[in-house]
């Protein structure tokens, strides 16, 4: 299967991220991945259009979002485009989930928020975050593995595992 | 999102009749779980068999609930699908909260 490409446009309303979220987890079956693998894709691309409209757009509709996904046996490419504020320098390289230390006993060290982009981080390959043609793109990559054969000899598609130590079965 | 309360003894039993927990709903539940709080409910059961796709503006929706609850009391999760599951793995949440297989078991253990 040669890679396939979609691109839609939805308004900057939170009533819209649903829609993008069932559109993607529709796409993401055109490859057998498991229904956990389903859920991240979908995951991180909710994460992202909902981190445009809430930080890009300041919570305001009435604004284009842009999504490209991209799906071949090899990877799945989503890329999130937003005419809004521009993230701040360096701040996707500073999010990491390995580093708050969460103290079951304190709850100030639990957050309640700003968790989209190390979801974001901690599921996908490669994560990048550019200017394009006077847009911000958030581009996400996951990796697939090659065809495996199981046991039957029924030709299987396994995407990597996730990082981080996660079963993703 | 429609949320389903019923008491059984001390412990309140919510459970989200919506399949998604996401950004779309989730200030509305929030405002709900507060209200149960401020009504002097302190054992929380949330029931989530009904919920098959939540993302981290559902779960901080759910951490802001416990918070609520200033440490007093337990706000305990039920009946959790396994997709779902993954996110609270993911984001050590699943450390905070205790997870019981069904609403009988987490009744039992919060009445306790």
């Amino acid at each position: 299967m040669k890679c396939r490409k979609i691109k839609f446009i939805i308004d900057s309303d939170m009533e819209n991220v649903p829609l993008v979220g069932m559109v993607v987890n529709k796409l993401s079956s055109l490859i057998p991945l498991t229904n956990i693998e389903t859920y991240q894709i979908e995951l991180c691309t909710v994460e992202a259009v909902t981190n445009c409209i809430k930080h890009a757009y300041g919570g305001r509709s009435g604004n284009e979002i842009e999504i490209i996904f991209s799906i071949s046996p090899e990877r799945i490419i989503i890329e999130v485009y937003d005419t809004g504020k521009l993230m701040e320098k360096d701040f996707l390289s500073r999010k990491d989930l390995s580093t708050p230390k969460i103290d079951p006993h304190d709850l100030s060290t639990i957050s309640e928020g700003g968790m989209g982009l190390e979801i974001i981080k901690k599921i996908m390959d490669e994560v990048k975050y550019q200017r394009v043609k006077e847009k911000n793109c958030l581009i996400m990559i996951k990796e697939l593995t090659k065809e495996k054969i199981n046991d039957s000899g029924k030709s299987q598609l396994l995407t990597n595992r996730p990082k981080g130590g996660k079963d993703g079965t | 999102m429609e949320l389903k309360d019923r008491k059984e003894g001390q412990v309140l039993i919510v459970k989200p009749m919506g399949k998604r927990l996401d950004a779309s709903v989730a200030l509305g539940f929030k405002e709900k779980m507060t209200k149960f709080i401020k009504e002097g409910n302190e054992l929380i059961v949330l029931d989530l068999s009904e919920v098959d796709f939540m993302d981290s503006s559902g779960l901080g929706a759910i951490i802001s609930s416990l918070k609520a609850l200033g440490g007093k009391g337990e706000l305990a999760i039920s009946g959790i699908q396994e997709i779902v599951l993954q996110l609270f793995r993911l984001t050590r949440m699943d450390q905070i909260f205790r997870i019981f297989k069904d609403e009988k078991d987490a009744v039992s253990a919060l009445s306790k």
